[in-house]
């Protein structure tokens, strides 16, 4: 797995290529700001982008557009975006093409690095990573008459695991329960908030983001 | 304004002093009462004008000439309204622009109050300029009279103003010459009440009617808020980019190195010192940032010390001998002192750091409504504000608080750095 950094913090950016050298992983370059990022994946063609939010010149949201600008010239890149804290307007900006090969998390879930690693492998084979903090923003904000009251208590872990964008699988090691089990769980998730079921993964992030944004209350 | 009030004259306490100030409010008078002159003959005029504009209405022509009534009194008007503001409590004109339709400039209060004035202005304001500058040229004619009397052609009859008969020798002249003196007096004794006469009718019909001198007051105070809370939230801003940028990134470093450490551990126990080292190093750097944001916050020791003992301990702790000279009446904003801390701060590691200076003096004054703030040093100059100096973080901060920044440098020295904070009234 090729991978291209873009962090503009010198003490991050080294860690984080030393922990994913230290994993065996062909981190072929390090930048430290958009237009070297993007230079970057023009001529080493990484399989992955890992991009941090706030970089120069005005550490807002240039992560996300040079995120958005790699993807728009290379769309087979996976791409990973680091962010100091969620914003749930940054994931939908993000999410605005599809939620294939993408990943949203928090930068400190990087210390956890086998679920760092689980996250890295999933967005890189074609999968989903969106932080468990922008799903419990969604779903503490959605309105309280919507379809998602009755959901048991179950349900709504199985809900927001699938709209991180785990499989069923890994669902299943997380909950401790059966794969049936999780089958079962989804399709009546399904049935009550009336989405076509599906299991493709990232069909499936898409659809569950979606709904618990048109669910959001106004403010 | 409570800054723009007049300043009432100290009690002379010698009598050279009582006779300056004697002198200066003559001289003022004289300014006011040309000044008052100016104004009361463009007022004179814009009656003939009205006189004129209201001849044309009966005419038929008020659709073509009355619009341009209103703008021309509310322009002479706010003409009179900035001289009285000049030496005076200011007077604030209204803020919506003059009607132009007849009717509606009829029914304005402010524009009648406008036109009230016009008329006092333009008559009895004249007047009295008139007389006054009559009086002043009156009085060093006929004191200077004796002086060139003699030159004056013979076949005219010889006779200075005011005075009714001819003069023949130099003992006439003379008794002119007292009368000059009279008049002198005369005008030392009425000119300033004059001058406050002629300002009275401004001063009283210019300035807003009672009701909305209220509200501009409350959309002034509206304005400086909001201005205020806008820097507030500049600062904010700033506080949470250095949180987030600088330490949590160290901390969010010390994670990472922290789980690559345990993962080494299991693989390979020797290589996860070299990581634990360095996870250490990045949790000091942390806490060092942290110190940083926390005293760019609100600096403990000014709170202790106020804002000379702060200066001062920054300067006994800088690598170059530094001296440091503070006059500031009263305190100032905590935020604004908590700024002038940093500038300074920061300047002196600058200089410690890039300088080679041996010489530093910080001057921090009052200067009406901002704080002045001077750092000078005798080194080698050619700081350049793009080069990755402090320069930056200095200027951010003082835009923050909508201040201003001068930095000069020569190659050679000495690099100057002035920085301008207006601390509100």
């Amino acid at each position: 797995m090729r991978i291209v950094i873009a962090e503009d913090d010198p003490l991050l950016r080294e860690g984080l290529a030393l922990l994913l050298r230290a994993e065996s992983l062909d981190v072929v370059a390090t930048t430290e700001n958009p237009d070297s990022f993007l230079e970057a994946v023009d001529t080493h063609a990484p399989d992955v982008a890992i991009v941090d939010v706030r970089m120069p010149p005005t550490h807002t949201d240039e992560g996300i557009k040079a995120a958005v600008e790699a993807r728009h010239r290379r769309p087979d890149l996976a791409v990973l975006v680091l962010s100091a804290y969620v914003e749930q307007a940054f994931a939908t900006d993000l999410l605005a093409g599809g939620a294939v090969r993408l990943g949203y998390l928090l930068k400190e879930r990087v210390g956890r690095v086998e679920q760092f690693l689980d996250a890295l492998h999933r967005v890189a084979g074609g999968g989903t990573a969106i932080d468990p903090e922008v799903v419990a923003q969604l779903l503490t904000r959605t309105r309280p008459d919507t379809a998602l009251e009755r959901l048991t208590a179950r349900e709504r872990d199985v809900l927001a695991l699938m709209a991180e964008g785990l499989g069923n699988t890994a669902i299943a090691e997380r909950l401790f329960v059966t794969e049936g089990a999780v089958h079962k769980h989804i399709r009546s998730i399904f049935a009550k908030l009336d989405l076509a079921p599906t299991d493709r993964a990232d069909r499936r992030v898409t659809a569950v983001l979606r709904y618990l944004e048109n669910t959001q209350r106004r403010p | 304004m409570p800054a723009n009030q007049p300043e009432t004259a100290a009690p002379a306490r010698t009598g050279r002093r009582g006779v300056r100030t004697r002198v200066r409010d003559l001289v003022d008078a004289l300014e006011h009462l040309v000044g008052g002159f100016g104004t009361a003959l463009l007022a004179f005029a814009a009656l003939l004008w009205l006189t004129v504009v209201a001849l044309g209405c009966l005419a038929g022509l008020g659709r073509l000439l009355a619009p341009s009534a209103p703008r021309v009194v509310r322009s002479i008007a706010d003409r009179e309204r900035a001289r009285l503001s000049r030496w005076g409590p200011e007077i604030i004109g209204p803020a919506a622009p003059p009607p132009t339709h007849l009717r509606a400039a009829l029914g304005d209060p402010d524009g009648r109050r406008e036109v009230r004035w016009l008329f006092v202005h333009g008559t009895l304001g004249l007047l009295l300029s008139i007389t006054g500058v009559a009086l002043l040229v009156y009085t060093v004619q006929d004191i200077t009279f004796v002086l060139w009397w003699r030159w004056l052609p013979t076949d005219e009859p010889n006779t200075p103003t005011v005075v009714s008969w001819t003069v023949q020798d130099d003992s006439g002249a003379l008794v002119v010459a007292l009368i000059g003196v009279a008049l002198g007096v005369l005008f030392v004794v009425f000119g300033p009440g004059m001058v406050r006469l002629q300002a009275w009718p401004g001063r009283r019909l210019l300035a807003p009617s009672g009701e909305v001198d209220l509200s501009l007051r409350v959309a002034q105070l509206s304005a400086t808020r909001a201005a205020a809370l806008d820097a507030h939230a500049t600062e904010l801003r700033r506080i949470e980019r250095s949180l987030h940028d600088g330490t949590q990134n160290r901390l969010v470093a010390v994670t990472v190195l922290l789980g690559a450490s345990r993962r080494a551990l299991a693989r390979d126990p020797s290589s996860a010192d070299e990581m634990l080292e360095r996870a250490q190093q990045a949790a000091e750097q942390a806490l060092a940032e942290l110190r940083t944001v926390v005293r760019g916050i609100l600096p403990p020791v000014l709170a202790d010390r106020g804002l000379a003992g702060a200066l001062a301990g920054l300067a006994a702790d800088s690598g170059v001998e530094c001296e440091v000279d503070v006059d500031v009446p009263g305190r100032c904003a905590a935020s604004v002192e908590a700024t002038t801390y940093f500038v300074v701060a920061e300047a002196l590691t600058n200089i410690a750091k890039h300088s080679r200076a041996h010489h530093a003096t910080v001057t921090v004054r009052r200067r009406g409504q901002d704080l002045s703030l001077r750092i000078q040093d005798d080194g080698i100059g050619g700081a350049d504000e793009h080069e990755g100096s402090g320069i930056t973080g200095i200027r951010r901060r003082v835009e923050a608080h909508d201040g201003r920044l001068a930095l000069t440098s020569p190659p050679g020295g000495p690099t100057t750095l002035q920085v301008e904070l207006p601390c509100g009234l």
